[in-house]
């Protein structure tokens, strides 16, 4: 010490620790807001400073992004809220999708799950579709999305969808094509006030649609849309483009305004290289804001990739509460990553 | 339409460009739009206020004394941060040393910051003169990093408590924003430890002279006071400029600095 007596003691590991804590103070507080900056740790406990650089940055607002054997990298805070520019119907877990089941009576040629009339059905089931739906409301979830495969094909098509709208607003995904018989029967028994049926429509004409989803098909998917407004469903339709084909969509439009469907229920999507799909849009967890995606086999991150291993985030499907965290978690640290990746590499 | 006033600041770190980005964006919805000039030290800033190239300067609490004096007193304070009106300064020293108290200086070395800073070395001197601590009485370690900046960097106030990490002073004088920023005693229990704090004072002030038209400055000054930090757009701003509400000017506050400026024989100038 300066007031003469010579240190005789190594420094307390405390002392090691505030001249890492003073490093960090500097040169996070020269940095601009976000900004990624390597602090080059102490000789010493490298555990002991892992904490202190921890501690602090909790305190701070700061977030430790790496810790290497010699230096940690700290983003200048605040923290970037992942969340902040997604409209709030984007957020992870506001909604939660439910595959009821993969096997389909048709086989289209871009079925993003692969589904057809052999395809095995691998049901989620009445009881878990039952318990999705209670833990999903309790999760702050505000709306359930059935899909499949073609829910109508299940016997108790009815009883799932009751459980959902039981809980919350419920869209059924379906082609439309079954509602006769004892299917239609189901569907008359199904809730309109809380229910919204999603049809497939690919074309405004025969051609385009059928060549995908098979001879006559676009027939019975507009009579079957017919039918459920006729029973006082609300509908919305669905269409299947390849990306090109997207912005020429008028056509269609014209021909859905003669089918009575809102503007506002009207879904235009681009092809997803998914599935059976050989073309279209490349789509990565890395690129894709997630949408909760439960099946038979587990939970994924977003509908247009059920079932494939690259997006399967649990095979935990309960509790759901922990699901859409993970889910969030993940989201959040692929939205880090992006920024720190756009850091590392400037434009000049 | 009348031409925005123009507002100066010291650019002590990059992120001084997106808070008066964001202050000329939040005043371009009022009735009293602004825009900015950055200036790498005060005493420019100073000379540029009282020359008419700014309408208003965001002055330290030394560059409003400095602007006092060289304009005769003829300059007003307009506003401050709510975190401005209760400045301190903290003497630090290692975790066990059982200082208590400025009289534990005695006999000791004192590091202090850089010779421009207000709460790193002009007022410790004061307060240790005003406590009977004379300049034979302490040994004074100046630690000049960034002069200029009038301390807002901060870097000459880390370096003074490196050399008490290192050995080379007891303690160390330091604003109450840097102690906050290490954490104080809470976040490395052991390491360092704080033995006096010294009264409140002023720090910066929204500074212009009397030929700036009030049909101008006040309704700048009414907008200033209407930032919300409930609204998030304005709460980034605010959160970067360290403070939640700009409150009316506390100019008791600034006697302290007056007096040592004197007593020391500071200059006026840069």
């Amino acid at each position: 010490m300066v007031t003469g007596s010579a240190p005789t003691q190594p420094e307390p590991p405390q002392l090691q620790d505030a001249g890492l804590l003073l490093d960090l103070v500097e040169q996070l507080g020269r940095a601009p807001r976000h900004a990624l900056v390597k602090v080059a740790l102490r000789s010493g406990d490298a555990e002991s400073q892992a904490r202190t650089i921890e501690s602090w940055c909790a305190r701070s607002g700061n977030e430790m992004v790496t810790l290497e054997p010699g230096v940690a990298t700290i983003r200048r805070g605040p923290r970037l809220d992942p969340f902040a520019d997604l409209d709030p119907s984007q957020l992870p877990g506001t909604r939660l999708w439910m595959y009821t089941n993969f096997d389909c009576n048709l086989a289209c040629d871009y079925c993003c799950v692969r589904s057809s009339p052999r395809t095995p059905r691998a049901a989620l089931g009445a009881d878990r579709v039952r318990q999705l739906a209670q833990e999903a409301a309790a999760a702050g979830v505000s709306e359930l999305i059935l899909t499949g495969g073609e829910p109508f094909l299940l016997p108790d098509v009815d009883d799932l969808v009751a459980a959902c709208t039981t809980e919350l607003p419920t869209t059924l995904l379906t082609n439309a094509m079954l509602f006769h018989g004892r299917r239609l029967e189901a569907l008359r028994r199904m809730d309109r006030e809380r229910l919204t049926l999603q049809i497939s429509l690919d074309s405004p004409s025969p051609e385009i649609h059928d060549t995908h989803r098979g001879s006559g098909s676009w027939d019975r998917a507009v009579a079957g849309i017919r039918t459920a407004r006729q029973e006082g469903f609300q509908v919305k339709v669905a269409a299947t483009l390849p990306y090109e084909q997207t912005h020429h969509v008028e056509p269609f439009h014209t021909f859905l305004d003669t089918l009575d469907i809102p503007r506002s229920h009207r879904v235009i999507r681009a092809l997803a290289r998914r599935g059976v799909a050989d073309h279209g849009l490349e789509l990565t967890v890395e690129t894709l804001i997630p949408e909760v995606t439960v099946t038979a086999t587990g939970v994924y991150w977003h509908p247009v990739a059920a079932e494939h291993n690259d997006q399967l985030v649990t095979r935990d499907i309960f509790p759901l509460a922990d699901a859409i965290t993970l889910v969030r978690d993940r989201f959040s640290a692929y939205r880090s990553d992006a920024v720190a990746a756009a850091q590392w590499f400037p434009c000049a | 339409m009348t031409a925005p006033l123009l507002i100066g600041a010291v650019a002590y770190t990059p992120n001084v460009v997106l808070i008066w980005e964001g202050m000329r964006e939040y005043f371009a919805d009022t009735d009293a739009p602004m825009d900015f000039i950055l200036f790498s030290n005060y005493g420019r800033q100073v000379d540029a206020l009282l020359a008419g190239n700014i309408d208003i300067a965001w002055n330290t609490n030394l560059a409003w004394v400095r602007t006092v004096g060289q304009s005769a007193g003829e300059c007003r304070a307009l506003a401050m941060r709510d975190t401005d009106t209760v400045f301190q300064t903290v003497m630090v020293a290692r975790a066990g040393t059982g200082m208590t108290g400025l009289e534990s200086l005695r006999g000791k070395t004192l590091a202090l910051g850089s010779q421009d800073s207000a709460q790193a070395a002009i007022l410790p001197v004061h307060f240790l003169h005003e406590a009977g601590l004379g300049d034979d009485a302490v040994t004074l370690v100046r630690i000049n990093s960034d002069v200029g900046k009038h301390g807002d960097t901060g870097r000459s106030e880390l370096d003074a408590l490196r050399a008490v990490i290192d050995g080379e002073a007891d303690a160390a004088a330091l604003g109450i924003n840097t102690w906050e920023s290490i954490g104080r005693e809470e976040l490395m229990p052991g390491a360092f430890e704080s033995f006096w704090a010294s009264p409140h004072y002023s720090h910066c002030n929204f500074t212009a002279l009397p030929t700036l038209e009030p049909d101008r400055v006040d309704p700048w000054v009414d907008a200033l006071f209407a930032m919300d930090w409930e609204n998030p757009r304005h709460r980034e701003v605010l959160e970067m400029e360290g403070l939640r509400r700009w409150v009316p000017p506390v100019l008791p506050g600034y006697d302290s600095l007056f007096a040592a400026v004197q007593a020391q024989g500071l200059s006026m100038r840069w």
